[in-house]
């Protein structure tokens, strides 16, 4: 019996409250104080602007009625929303049948998949559109030349600069998050749920879709919602393929209020309801999941083997490659191009290859270097600092050991939905002026990608704490020992693998984060992804190209460090113990 | 304008003497001082920071370069300003907007670089009242993707663009996200009315972001031909794109880019000593290596490019900036959609 039912869940979890004192309540406070700095300072800066009248800083609600009083501006959200839509469908629709083959079966070549699901996600954004650009571009994509070549046609099927393309791009840079989330939580569920299902006359594809999914659903839900938030609040890829496309979002309609004359005040007014919908969406997914019990890892063990596919492994293994064709092969093909040639526009070419590119960006350039080790510093500490504190939170919102605790993880999830360029504002005006005086310390961009990522860190951590049974730590309660030793002796250990993936999850974004960090860096804190949108700025795509794969191969080892920790122990008996 | 010109020179030429004594004053107080920030949106980050870089060989103070777009820029001093930080000490946007706005709300310190006479006549005293100074320069011009299309098939002048022989050919940036392409925006529609833009629609031109997509559109061969900017245009056909030049015929459209002291500096000495080092003869150097235009007649144009004597130039006032551009991109939005 590996599954508690909800009901013994939840009785589990409540009767410790009210009880007497907990010396672990000065931790869940520091937790809670750190989260009230984090989040909150910037949150009423930015609420408070968007009631404020320029200059005067009078009370006036003149702002919200100049964000959204014209149709042009209330389309770019509805765009917006079906951006995010769209986009987190097609990243699940990549994920979760990836996700599944290679935590559940015998899917050949699951390592390489697992490598090549984080290699697509240290892309930055930029480079992926500027590739897809060159793939499927209506005149001269090479996928668009390559059928015409094939069917003679007059021209090809395929136009990156519409909102399907856009959709793509950006459902193919962000799918590992629901990848990494759902194959933590697929390889805690032992094997003999799914052999019951067997035994009762399940075939394999009917106890994926009955059991092992759902049972995986918090990770599955909350991946979704990452990926809608995070194509909302992007910049980059829209900023390349919807102004082409005609069509405005949200983020390219808010860097227009920033535009001659600035009106910050009304930008802000622009993107608070963007928080409804945040709210929205995790009142959405604790409706979807309120019934049901998730508790996989029950301190028992458990079986763990592969479901045996028969030849559709193979099939399975096709539809791996073409998801990793799409999101890396091809783009890559362009990238290394770009990199290692003397001028792009020229082609594929044997005397147009050269080296110059990346002496130029390593020894050459006055900042890139730098700011590529600035970029790994500030990405690495956030990432730690993410992880401790979102497992707290996690931890007390999911045992609920404070009143109110929803609201701490709502407090989490907001900052992602806030585009950056937003968000930045509330950043400075909080931690730049006395008392904290940061303005230009590598220290504010550190709280600022900190704040940035909690609600990665967060997803990730309540749903791997739901997937606990609280008996575990109720037994290092009855035998005498504090909540912080459950959580740090149980708790921590056992979710490690999941806390390592949340880790690379919200590391390597950080090393890409662009929207706030434009904002806060400093003379000396340059970091690459401005260093890059620098250059696609000037329009240098080989030197572009060139750093942005001195990164990837920076990042390699990381990776294989990575890929070896999340798929370790699959094969092993008894991972939970 | 000439006038006022003509009375610096003769100013300059009769104070030659005491202009290099404050020079030397200048230069002592910079030392001690001993830095200064730049929020700085010219040229590209490569070149801001090696003008950063040979200031402090020359003087040896550091400068704090802050190289970012223009938007970013203006955006970061106005939150300085509003918590009350004194971070910056010489400002340069390219958006001549930023300059009405901020000189009229006397964010600005006033200095007239004695230098001022030496660089090009056309740069001279674009702020009469002395608080901002031409510092960078860029055009836009016709450029074009030379394995697609013959130079004698380029487009020559502006209208050429509105052909019907370029229909899903043309490439442009947004005056929405770049001052280089409202301020273009704003010309055509001042020589050759909106209609110009009417008709341009009509050849379905792939609108950008930044002016410098146009480079990106034309080297995919995306689009063969565009409004774009001389200097990236041209640095990119340098390393052996296939990209070319046309400056137009009835005017290429001249960005001026100022510079200008923030009032409240903390380093007044080596902020005003700065923007001397600006117009400069290696300032210019520097500037021209990174394809922009010199300031200085006497330093050479960057590969490929025209001196200003042999084209035909043409630029709005700070003013119509200001009121303009705003105006246009409404009216973009209305004809392009977005």
């Amino acid at each position: 019996m590996t599954v508690v039912s909800p009901g013994l869940d939840g009785a589990l979890a409540r009767p410790r409250r009210g009880l007497a004192f907990d010396s672990t309540w000065i931790l869940w406070a520091a937790i809670i104080a750190v989260l009230l700095f984090l989040v909150v300072s910037p949150f009423v800066y930015l609420v408070v602007t968007s009631f404020s009248a320029e200059g005067t800083g009078e009370f006036t609600f003149a702002n919200y009625a100049a964000a959204y009083g014209r149709a042009r501006y209330v389309d770019a959200l509805l765009n917006s929303l079906k951006l995010g839509a769209a986009a987190a469908a097609l990243a699940g629709l990549f994920a979760i049948p990836l996700a599944w083959a290679v935590a559940r079966t015998d899917m050949p070549g699951r390592g390489l998949t697992r490598m090549l699901v984080l290699a697509t996600f240290i892309t930055p954004p930029y480079t992926g559109a500027v590739a897809w650009i060159l793939l499927a571009g209506p005149n001269a994509g090479w996928l668009n030349r390559f059928y015409m070549l094939l069917t003679g046609a007059a021209e090809g099927p395929f136009n990156i600069y519409s909102f399907a393309g856009l959709a793509l791009v950006i459902a193919l840079y962000s799918f590992p998050y629901i990848f990494i989330f759902t194959t933590a939580a697929l390889e805690l569920v032992s094997s003999e749920m799914e052999d019951a299902a067997n035994i009762l006359g399940a075939g394999a594809w009917r106890t994926m879709r009955r059991v092992t999914l759902p049972l995986a659903l918090p990770a599955i839900l909350g991946g979704l919602i990452i990926c809608f938030l995070e194509a909302i609040a992007l910049f980059g890829s829209p900023a390349m393929i919807a102004i082409p496309a005609r069509f405005n979002v949200v983020t390219t309609q808010l860097f227009q209020f920033f535009g001659n004359p600035v009106r910050v005040e009304v930008a802000a007014a622009y993107a608070m309801p963007l928080l409804g919908v945040t709210v929205i969406l995790i009142l959405l997914q604790r409706l979807m999941t309120r019934r049901k019990g998730f508790v996989a890892l029950t301190g028992k063990g458990g079986d763990r083997r592969p479901i045996r596919l028969g030849n559709w492994r193979w099939a399975m293994f096709g539809y791996a490659m073409l998801v990793a064709a799409l999101s890396v092969f091809l783009p890559y093909m362009f990238l290394l191009q770009a990199a290692f040639a003397k001028a792009w526009g020229r082609g594929f070419a044997l005397d147009n290859l050269s080296l110059r590119n990346f002496h130029f960006v390593l020894f050459e350039h006055a900042t890139a270097a730098k700011s590529v080790l600035n970029s790994f510093i500030y990405a690495g500490v956030s990432a730690t600092a993410v992880v401790i504190l979102t497992l707290g939170v996690a931890y007390i919102a999911t045992r609920r050991l404070v009143p109110f605790a929803g609201v701490l993880g709502f407090l989490c999830i907001a900052p992602f939905v806030i585009p950056g360029v937003v968000l930045a504002i509330g950043f400075y005006a909080a931690y730049a002026p006395p008392p904290l005086a940061l303005y230009g310390t590598a220290l504010i961009l550190i709280l600022a990608f900190t704040t940035r990522f909690l609600p990665v860190g967060y997803v990730n951590a309540s749903a791997a704490i739901r997937s606990l049974n609280p008996e575990m730590e109720e037994a290092v309660r009855v035998l005498g020992g504090s909540r912080l030793t459950a959580l740090r002796r149980v708790v921590a250990p056992l979710l490690k693998r999941s806390l390592l993936g949340a880790w690379l999850l919200i590391f390597i974004p950080a090393t890409r984060e662009l929207s706030a960090a434009i904002f806060l860096y400093g003379p000396n804190t340059k970091v690459a992804s401005v260093m890059i949108f620098d250059m696609s700025e000037e329009g240098n795509f080989e030197y572009l190209s060139a750093l942005a794969l001195i990164l990837q191969v920076l990042t390699l080892p990381l990776l294989y460090i990575g890929q070896r920790a999340l798929g370790r122990d699959f094969m092993l008996r008894r991972t939970a113990t | 304008m000439k006038r006022i010109a003509g009375l610096a020179l003769i100013a300059a030429l009769t104070f030659t003497s005491t202009a290099r004594a404050d020079m030397k004053a200048l230069e002592e107080g910079a030392k001690k001082e001993g830095e200064l920030t730049w929020y700085v949106a010219h040229y590209t980050s490569e070149g801001a920071e090696d003008l950063g870089r040979n200031f402090t060989e020359i003087y040896g103070v550091k400068v704090n370069v802050v190289r970012t777009t223009a938007q970013v820029a203006y955006q970061r001093l106005l939150q300085d300003i509003k918590n009350n930080q004194t971070v910056c000490d010489v400002f340069s946007s390219t958006d001549l907007g930023h300059y009405v706005r901020l000189a009229a709300q006397g964010r600005f310190e006033k200095y007239v670089p004695e230098t001022t006479p030496k660089i090009d006549p056309v740069f001279q005293n674009f702020d009469p009242a002395g608080f901002y100074h031409t510092t960078a320069a860029g055009m836009v011009t016709l450029t074009y993707n030379t394995a697609k299309v013959k130079p004698e098939e380029a487009p020559q002048k502006w209208q050429d663009l509105l052909d019907m022989k370029w229909k899903g050919k043309v490439s442009t940036g947004h005056p929405g996200f770049s001052g280089y392409v409202g301020t273009w925006v704003l010309m055509m529609k001042k020589l050759y009315g909106w209609s110009y833009f009417e008709k341009l629609e009509k050849n379905k031109p792939q609108i950008g972001r930044s002016i410098n997509d146009t480079v990106t559109a034309l080297n995919a061969g995306e689009r063969q031909v565009a409004a774009g900017a001389d200097g990236s245009t041209l640095a990119s056909a340098v390393r052996g794109n296939p990209l070319a030049v046309n400056y137009p015929t009835d005017g290429s459209v001249l960005i001026i880019s100022p510079s200008a002291i923030m009032k409240g500096t903390k380093h007044p000495n080596a902020a005003k000593l700065f923007m001397e080092y600006l117009y400069s003869v290696e300032a210019a150097k520097i500037n021209a290596k990174h394809f922009g235009i010199p300031m200085r007649p006497e330093v050479p144009v960057p590969p490929g490019a025209k001196p200003m004597s042999q084209i035909k130039v043409i630029k709005p006032t700070a003013a119509e900036v200001d009121k303009g551009i705003p105006e246009v991109i409404e009216q973009w939005r209305d004809t392009f959609g977005n």
